[in-house]
């Protein structure tokens, strides 16, 4: 890549040394456990479920994965014609198994889903039991498969469940993510505003629904 | 006087008596005010929370050189470009070469206070790009040519009916509703058009995480999320400010800007970006910018009792708090920053010449040092920007002569008894010649708007003497 | 009990609200204090500080250590001018001074506040059959953290009706010299204050400033709204022993 010529970078580098020299005056740094800010998490599935509810995502238990299959059938045939767009991992692969020939299926091997696609299935990183999130990135499916559909389908198992977003962060570390993945993201519902008169509007650029399907076993 | 603060005098005159635009804000605001208790309820202990923040952000710019490089050299490292500018002009020029090299046509926006800062958008359309603003409230200033409103809802003074005839008469003449549903399906159809064909996306950030090297960006419509994943370029502009140490304190400042900028336990899409797609992604734009920019930020930096105001995240909260904001409304300030962070920030950044009275519009209530939720002192630097302007010379000497007869007044109780009874008595003569309230009342400031203040023909401690000598001590 | 009280009179309860000094002095002396008026003391310097006026401030700071500076208790009609001292003195003065100033700062009370905290009194035989409602300062509520005080001290009140109004701790608009500078914003202000107590149907709104009153009262008049303003000393200090 060619370097751009960038002399301020050394002049605001050596004006921020130079500022830093004079102290600010200090604050107190007596440590703030975490479990002081925010409750710990007592019954990680209970809760997650309860943040999907609050943050108008679906969410539903499944036993195996015939039962995953089953529920991942039950949601798309209900959609309008069109593309469906899946992530390509052999979980996915195995619970699509019974759409095969019955819907338009694209995967992510193929590239990226169009934007007139009807739905995305797509693993997950882990899930946030504090905010009801689903922890994703690009190595789920990409960066588009979770904004870019009106529906937008989540696969995962219930081991897969942190207890909250500080546990989340430090998994991306421990997983090494920021190197292997080059979008990170927390998603804790649909797509929604409240710019027009603060009245809570869902689907605005992302999708209206967001589904989790966790699996037991 | 300078030119922006009799502009904001005038425009203030006209907001403040606005009882139409009084409850539109009042309205706003109590929305707000309950779902802010509700999510502030959801931490153990929010003061805890608050003090942790600010230790984070105290630890972050007292160590901005270290973080910004070891931010920078992620990026880097992962394909990635850095770009630091000094100020608005180099920021703006960057951006416009790149897009000029990359044959950029259109732009998609998400929401960056930043860019406004630096009037990146008219840099651009003046090359003759076509800029969006995907954020809705921002869209719909944008399409009425007007400033944001708010730094975090930026339509807010604006209603149903208002938005209707906005996009009938700007995007589309068969629109006949004013259903929020419909109109938010109006903006959604509109700007998907215009994801899909820019060739650029640019983005602001919330945080930038030093140890991961990624950039954080959250938006409740997924708007950023579209900026950042469809066109092939991404810039991303930045105060030097944002940063954070570890990727981790973003379990707790994830929240706690959600609470206090719109009452949301978290923000739908709350984004990490690390560099452009790697080799073997699906997808993504091949090219990743970000651009550091100072503009102002490092002189702020040298003042090491103002440097907290850079702690700032941009909730929100302290104009939300603020009573002289809940009056006037962000457009009355005239500058990108409004409400108490405005007023602290603007004169650092932009000047206190053409901001004088800025640090002066203000009771001094305290309700914003109550909500900011990294504990920033907002009304002290309120006060500390009055005191340089006031260093500066800029009141003029006629106010600088005022106080020093003052205060040497007040250092006799001969000379503040006699201008006291002195004053007390031209406020009689004014009453007693019927000119209260008119243009030859000195008082006239007060007398405008309420009723004269009573002037008694005996102190207290006229009265007191007096006391002492009839009673005898208990 | 016999406290000895040394009296801090604001320059514009002084010049402009004697009554309430005046009503200060008769509740201070029915609890049993001594109560002396140091007459040597003039402004406590805020109009200067707050207008970012430091070096004009700074005499009148250093000046009032040494008026009240021997006293064991000095007591105040008001929050504002209290804050002055302990809160804002230190950052005012330097070395000795602001020694002086920390320790002075701890002996300076608002009059509620030395009522009820200091000699543990919450009842003062006062009698003043009317519906009063409760502004809570600024300086007061958020730098001094009085805001039970008053209240407990008006519950006690015979006859007295009280009821909350909304928002009784948001800014009344006065804010020193921006009630003039911002004329226009700061009567807005007011305007939401009067009408919070209109909406209470208080016949009397009561507060620890006279600041703050004034302001309000000018705008309840203008307004032609009903309600009155008082100081918190002049209903204390109403109605028989």
């Amino acid at each position: 890549m060619t370097k751009i010529e960038n002399p301020s970078r050394e002049h605001i580098l050596d004006r921020i040394r130079e500022a830093l020299r004079a102290p600010a005056p200090p604050v107190d740094m007596t440590p703030v456990p975490l479990e002081e800010i925010f409750e710990p998490v007592a019954d990680p599935l209970g809760r997650f479920l309860a943040e999907c509810q609050t943050n108008l995502m679906e969410a539903v238990v499944t036993a195996n994965t015939a039962e995953s299959a089953e529920r991942l059938a039950g949601l798309l045939t209900a959609l309008p014609e069109g593309e469906i767009f899946l992530q390509d991992a052999p979980a996915i692969r195995e619970i699509a198994k019974p759409l095969e020939g019955k819907r338009s299926l694209r995967w992510s091997t193929e590239g990226a889903p169009s934007e007139s696609c009807q739905a995305t299935v797509t693993l997950a990183e882990a899930f946030v039991a504090q905010s009801g999130s689903v922890l994703s990135s690009s190595s789920c499916g990409g960066r588009g498969a979770s904004v870019v559909p009106p529906t937008h389908i989540v696969y995962g198992g219930v081991s897969q469940i942190v207890p909250d977003v500080t546990a989340a962060l430090r998994l991306v570390n421990e997983k090494g993510l920021p190197e292997q993945s080059s979008y990170v993201g927390l998603i804790s519902g649909s797509s929604r505003t409240a710019d027009i008169e603060k009245i809570l509007v869902q689907g605005a650029h992302g999708p209206r629904r967001l589904v989790v399907i966790l699996q037991r076993g | 006087m300078s030119t922006a603060a009799r502009e904001f005098h005038r425009k203030a005159a006209e907001k403040a008596p606005d009882l139409v635009h009084r409850q539109v804000i009042q309205r706003n605001m109590v929305s707000y005010d309950i779902a802010v208790d509700k999510a502030k309820g959801r931490f153990r202990d929010w003061q805890a929370g608050r003090r942790r923040a600010q230790q984070i952000k105290w630890e972050a710019i007292n160590n901005l050189d270290k973080l910004l490089e070891q931010f920078e050299a992620k990026i880097l490292e992962r394909g990635g470009h850095v770009f630091w500018a000094a100020d608005a002009q180099e920021a703006c020029k960057y951006v416009v070469d790149l897009a000029r090299r990359r044959g950029v046509k259109t732009v998609v926006k998400s929401k960056s206070m930043v860019t406004e800062e630096i009037l990146l958008s008219p840099a651009l359309e003046k090359e003759g790009m076509q800029v969006w603003e995907t954020d809705l409230g921002e869209w719909i200033v944008q399409l009425r040519h007007e400033p944001p409103y708010h730094i975090v809802t930026p339509a807010m003074h604006l209603s149903r009916q208002d938005i209707s005839r906005l996009f009938r008469e700007k995007v589309d003449p068969t629109i006949d509703t004013d259903d929020p549903q419909k109109l938010v399906a109006v903006a959604r159809r509109f700007l998907r058009r215009a994801f899909f064909v820019a060739e650029m996306g640019i983005s602001g950030a919330n945080f930038l995480v030093a140890d991961a090297g990624m950039v954080a960006i959250s938006t409740n419509e997924g708007n950023a999320r579209l900026t950042t994943s469809v066109p092939p370029l991404h810039v991303v502009v930045t105060g030097i400010e944002k940063v954070i140490p570890r990727l981790e304190n973003l379990g707790l400042f994830w929240p706690l800007l959600a609470t206090s900028g719109t009452g949301q336990p978290i923000i739908t899409y709350s984004t990490l970006i690390g560099g452009p797609r790697k080799a073997g992604e699906v997808d993504g734009p091949e090219e990743f910018h970000v651009v550091l920019v100072d503009n102002g930020r490092s002189r702020l930096l040298a003042d090491p009792e103002q440097r907290e105001i850079l702690h700032c995240i941009r909730c929100g909260a302290c104009l939300n708090a603020c009573p002289v904001y809940r009056n006037i409304g962000g457009h009355t300030y005239g500058t990108i920053y409004p409400g108490p962070i405005g007023s602290v920030l603007t004169p650092n950044l932009a000047g206190i010449e053409e901001f004088h009275h800025l640090p002066f519009a203000s009771s001094l209530c305290g309700a914003c040092r109550e909500v900011c939720p990294v504990r920033i002192d907002l009304p002290l630097h309120l006060l500390q920007n009055r005191r340089k302007v006031a260093e500066s010379g800029i009141p003029g000497l006629a106010e600088m002569a005022g106080f020093k007869v003052w205060s040497w007044a007040m250092m006799s109780p001969q000379r503040y008894n006699f201008f006291g009874a002195l004053s007390r008595m031209g406020m009689r003569m004014v009453k007693a010649l019927g000119l209260s309230g008119s243009l030859l009342d000195p008082m006239r400031p007060w007398t405008k708007y309420r009723a004269a203040l009573p002037a008694p023909r005996q102190s207290f401690r006229e009265l007191w003497r007096k006391q002492r000598v009839v009673e005898k001590p208990e | 009990m016999a406290l000895r009280v040394a009296l801090f009179i604001p320059c514009f309860v002084d010049q402009l609200f004697p009554q309430v000094g005046l009503d200060t002095t008769a509740v201070l002396r029915r609890i049993g204090c001594q109560v002396e008026f140091p007459e040597d003391q003039t402004c406590c310097g805020q109009p200067a500080f707050n207008t970012g006026r430091w070096d004009d401030a700074r005499p009148c700071a250093e000046r009032f250590l040494q008026v009240f500076g021997s006293y064991e208790h000095v007591v105040c009609p008001s929050g504002s001018c209290t804050t002055m001292v302990r809160k804002f003195y230190p950052d005012l003065l330097q070395g000795e001074s602001r020694q002086q100033a920390l320790a002075l700062g701890r002996r300076v009370y608002e009059f509620s506040e030395f009522l009820v905290r200091v000699a543990g009194v919450r009842e003062v035989g006062a009698e003043f059959p009317h519906k009063v409602t409760y502004h809570s300062s600024c300086h007061a509520t958020r730098e001094l953290g009085i805001t039970e005080e008053p209240r407990i001290l008006l519950r006690n009140v015979r006859g007295l009706e009280f009821v909350e109004m909304q928002h009784a701790d948001e800014c009344c608009g006065f804010g020193g010299m921006f009630a003039v500078k911002f004329a226009e914003i700061s009567s807005a202000m007011g305007d939401v204050k009067a009408a919070n107590i209109e909406a209470c149907g208080a016949e009397y709104v009561a507060a620890i400033d006279s600041s703050c009153l004034m302001h309000v009262e000018g705008i309840l008049r203008h307004s032609n709204r009903a309600a009155k303003t008082i100081h918190l000393a002049s209903i204390l200090a109403a109605g028989s022993k």
